[in-house]
C-alpha cells in the first residue's frame, strides 16, 4: 500500500527528523539516550481521561501500520470525509471489487475525533473511522452492525510533528480491526486524498523483549494473567512452537531486582532480564531460546505479536503503550 | 425410518472423503452389493449422501446400524479426536479369562443403571481392540448422537483410550462402567494425551524402537566418506562435534521413527538460580512457570534441535523421557538434597 507519489517522499528527505544532537535514533529501536530510556508513564489520572470512552479499544486485536504525514487534513471536515469515504466504498463495490461476494451490504461510514488519546498538547487528537453495515432487507431503524474500525493516532510524537511544514498533520500510527479488504479500501482512500502512505508495522524480537521487560514492571492486581513469551522455530523438519509463561508476581519480582534506577530502563537491563529467563529455561530443557525467534509477548497490560498486532488489556496503560507504538511507527517512517 | 436417524446417516456420509465412501459402506455391510451399485459415487457428496439415505430408508435402518457406521468412520479416522490414556489396576495377579459377552453385558447394565438415555454400541477388531461408542442423553432427553464418547479397550492389557468429546461430566460414569465390566479394581488417568491414537498405543505398548545400542555400524560413516570425496577443499567444520551430536541423539531417541505427539506441557515449580555476579532475584520460593511445546510431530522436532544448533546434546531428560514415562504432562519440583541440578517429577 505504498504511495507512488514522489511528493511525499521528497518532503521527508528534506527535513532531518532527529531528536537532537545527544540522542541518536537507533534504527528500528526505541530511541535511547546514553543514560537510558524513560519508563512507561504511571497510570493516567482520571481527571481528563474517561476510561469508558476508550473501553471499546480494549481486548480487540489491532493490526498496526505506520502512516506518513497527511497533507491538508482538517479536523473540522470529519463529516465531509465520512461522506466521501462512504461514496468511495460504494463506488468500489459497483466496480465489482465487492468485499463479500453475494452479500449485499450497505456500508455507513463514521469519522470522529478521540481527544483523550494523546500524549502531549502538541499531539494531534486521534481520529477514529468506523464502518457499519445494515442489510438493505432489514427495516430502516434496525441496529447497525460495526464491521470494521480503524484509528489514527499520535502519542508523544513531538519528534515528527515538530519537523513537518504547516500543511501536514502527523498521525503516524494506524490501527485496524476487521476484514483486510476494508482496511485496503480505507487505506487507498486516505492515500489518494491526503498524499500519505501506509506501511505494515512489524515488531522485531528486540522490541518485543523491551515490551516484555517494560510491561512486566507495571503494577497489576492479584488476579493478573501470566507473562507469556512465545517462540517459534520454523526452520526445522517439523516446526516447533514454545510457550513460556511465568507467574506475573515472579516475573515482576525478577524484573524489580534487575532494574536499578526507577523511572529509567536501559538496554543492558532488558538483556539481563531476558538472559535470566533464557538460562532458567536452559537449565531445565537444554534448549537455547536465544537461538529461536521471539514472536509474541503477552502481559496483563497488553499483548504484542511480531507481525504487528497488538491487544490493549488495561485502559490506564493505554496511552503508555501507544507512546511506544508511536515511536516505532515514527522510526519506520524516517 | 426415523427422521433423526436419516439425518445422522446423511451427515456421517458427508464427513467421509468422497473416494472412500464406497469402501466404507462396503465395510458397513448394511446395504447390499446390488443396492450399492445403484449409487453413482462420482457425483457430488451432497447427492451421494441423499442416495445413501434413500437406500437406508428401503432397509429401515435404525440408530443401531447408523452408530456402527460412525464407529467405522472413527476407526479409520481416529486422529480427528483427542485421546487420553487410562490405566486400570487389579488387586491380585490372577490372569482371568476375558469373556467378551460378559464384558458387554456388565458395561451396558452399569451404564444404564445410572443413566437410562444412552446409546451403546460395540465393535471388535483384530488387535483385541474393543471399540465402544456412547451417545449421551440426560434423564429427560434422548441421547444426542452428535455428542459421543469413544473408549477403545485392549482386553489383554489394562489400558483404555478414551476420547470424551464435550461431555466430561459423564467421564466418571464411563470409567466406572469400564472397571466393573472388565473386573478391575480402579482406573486412573495417565498424563498422556494426543490426536494420534496409534502413537499413544505405540508409547503405552512400547511398540516404538527404544534407545537400545545397536550392534551394526550405521550408514552414517558411509555418508561422511561420500562427503569427503566431493571436494577436498571443502572441510567440515567441527565434524567431531557434529558426529557426537548425532550419536548422542540416536542413543537418547533410538533409531526408529518417534511416536507422534502434538504437545508436551511442563508446570515448573523449581527455584530460580542465577550467576551470583548478576545480583538478581534470590528468592526462597519457586519461580513458577508453565512451558508448552507444540508441533505437528513433537518428538521428531525435539530430536532435530541439537543437530540444528539450538540445543545441547544430550537434550534434557525432561523431554527425552516422554515415551518411556508414557506421559506428556509434567509437574516439576526441585529435588531436595545433594543434587540441586536435578528434578523430580511426581
Amino acid at each position: 500500500m505504498e504511495s507512488a507519489d514522489g511528493a511525499a517522499r521528497t518532503l521527508l528527505s528534506i527535513g532531518r527528523l532527529s531528536r537532537g544532537p545527544p540522542f541518536g535514533r537507533a534504527h528500528g529501536r526505541f530511541g535511547l539516550s546514553p543514560s537510558g530510556r524513560l519508563l512507561l508513564p504511571a497510570p493516567r489520572s482520571q481527571e481528563n481521561a474517561d476510561p469508558q470512552r476508550t473501553a471499546f479499544l480494549l481486548r480487540k486485536q489491532w493490526t498496526l501500520y505506520s502512516v506518513s504525514p497527511l497533507y491538508k487534513f482538517s479536523n473540522a471536515r470529519l463529516r465531509d470525509y465520512a461522506r466521501l469515504l462512504g461514496a468511495f466504498i460504494a463506488a468500489e463495490k459497483q466496480k465489482g471489487l465487492a468485499v463479500e461476494v453475494g452479500v449485499e451490504l450497505d456500508i455507513k461510514v463514521a469519522v470522529s475525533s478521540l481527544p483523550d488519546l494523546k500524549g502531549s498538547d502538541q499531539d494531534q487528537a486521534a481520529i477514529l473511522v468506523q464502518l457499519s453495515s445494515r442489510s438493505p432487507a432489514s427495516p430502516k431503524n434496525s441496529e447497525e452492525k460495526l464491521v470494521w474500525s480503524g484509528w489514527f493516532c499520535c502519542v508523544s510524537g513531538d519528534e515528527l510533528s515538530e519537523n513537518v511544514p504547516e500543511d501536514f498533520t502527523c498521525l503516524p500510527l494506524f490501527l485496524a480491526n476487521g476484514a483486510e479488504s476494508y482496511t485496503s479500501i480505507v487505506g487507498s482512500w486516505f492515500q489518494k486524498t491526503f498524499d500519505c502512505s501506509f506501511c505494515r508495522l512489524a515488531i522485531s524480537p528486540l522490541n518485543l523483549s523491551w515490551m516484555a521487560a517494560m510491561w512486566t514492571g507495571c503494577k497489576v492486581d492479584k488476579t493478573a494473567s501470566a507473562m507469556e513469551l512465545v517462540f517459534s522455530v520454523p526452520c526445522l523438519p517439523q516446526p516447533l512452537d514454545i510457550s513460556y509463561a511465568i507467574h506475573p508476581e515472579d516475573a515482576k519480582a525478577l524484573w524489580d531486582t534487575v532494574q536499578k534506577t526507577p523511572g529509567e530502563i536501559t538496554q543492558e537491563e532488558v538483556d539481563v532480564f531476558m538472559d535470566c529467563l533464557y538460562s532458567h529455561f536452559h537449565r531445565h530443557f537444554k534448549i537455547h531460546l536465544s537461538a529461536t525467534k521471539l514472536v509474541k509477548v503477552s502481559t496483563p497490560i497488553a499483548s504484542a505479536h511480531c507481525d504487528g498486532i497488538i491487544k490493549f488489556l488495561q485502559s490506564q496503560y493505554l496511552t503508555g503503550v501507544l507512546m511506544l507504538l508511536t515511536e516505532l511507527a515514527i522510526s519506520q517512517i524516517q | 425410518m426415523d427422521e433423526t436417524v436419516a439425518e445422522y446417516i446423511r451427515r456421517t456420509v458427508l464427513k467421509i472423503p468422497r473416494d472412500e465412501i464406497k469402501t466404507m459402506l462396503e465395510k458397513w455391510g448394511f446395504l447390499s452389493e446390488t443396492q450399492l451399485q445403484t449409487v453413482n459415487f462420482h457425483q457430488i457428496k451432497e447427492n451421494i449422501s441423499l442416495d445413501v439415505v434413500q437406500l437406508c430408508e428401503e432397509n429401515s435402518a435404525d440408530i443401531k446400524q447408523a452408530a456402527v457406521l460412525d464407529i467405522i468412520y472413527n476407526h479409520i479416522y481416529p486422529n480427528k479426536r483427542v485421546w487420553s490414556v487410562y490405566q486400570m489396576n487389579k488387586r491380585g495377579e490372577e490372569m482371568e479369562f476375558f469373556d467378551l459377552t460378559d464384558f458387554k453385558k456388565k458395561f451396558k447394565r452399569r451404564l444404564r443403571s445410572a443413566l437410562k438415555n444412552v446409546t451403546i454400541n460395540f465393535r471388535e477388531y483384530e488387535d483385541n481392540a474393543i471399540w465402544i461408542r456412547i451417545a449421551w442423553g440426560t434423564p429427560y432427553t434422548k441421547p444426542n448422537q452428535y455428542k459421543t464418547s469413544y473408549a477403545v479397550y485392549h482386553s489383554q492389557t489394562p489400558y483404555v483410550f478414551i476420547s470424551a468429546s464435550v461431555l466430561r461430566s459423564n467421564l466418571p460414569l464411563l470409567c466406572q462402567a469400564l472397571v466393573v465390566a472388565s473386573n478391575y479394581h480402579d482406573i486412573r488417568e495417565m498424563e498422556l494425551r494426543s490426536h494420534s491414537l496409534n502413537s499413544l498405543k505405540d508409547i503405552v505398548f512400547k511398540r516404538y524402537s527404544q534407545n537400545f545400542q545397536t550392534y551394526y555400524p550405521r550408514p552414517l560413516q558411509e555418508r561422511n566418506v561420500a562427503l569427503e570425496s566431493a571436494d577436498p577443499r571443502i572441510v567440515q567444520e567441527s565434524r567431531n562435534e557434529k558426529e557426537r551430536i548425532q550419536r548422542v541423539n540416536r542413543e537418547v531417541f533410538g533409531d526408529g521413527p518417534q511416536p507422534k505427539l502434538e504437545f508436551a506441557q511442563y508446570k515448573l515449580e523449581t527455584m530460580f538460580k542465577s550467576d551470583p555476579k548478576m545480583d538478581v532475584l534470590d528468592k526462597k520460593e519457586p519461580f513458577r512457570c508453565l512451558v508448552k511445546f507444540s508441533s505437528p510431530h513433537l518428538l521428531e522436532s525435539l530430536k532435530s534441535l541439537a543437530p540444528a544448533g539450538m540445543a545441547d546434546a544430550p537434550l534434557s531428560p525432561l523431554l527425552t523421557c516422554i515415551p518411556q514415562k508414557a506421559r506428556n504432562y509434567f509437574k516439576i519440583r526441585e529435588k531436595k538434597g545433594f543434587f540441586p541440578g536435578s528434578f523430580v517429577s511426581p
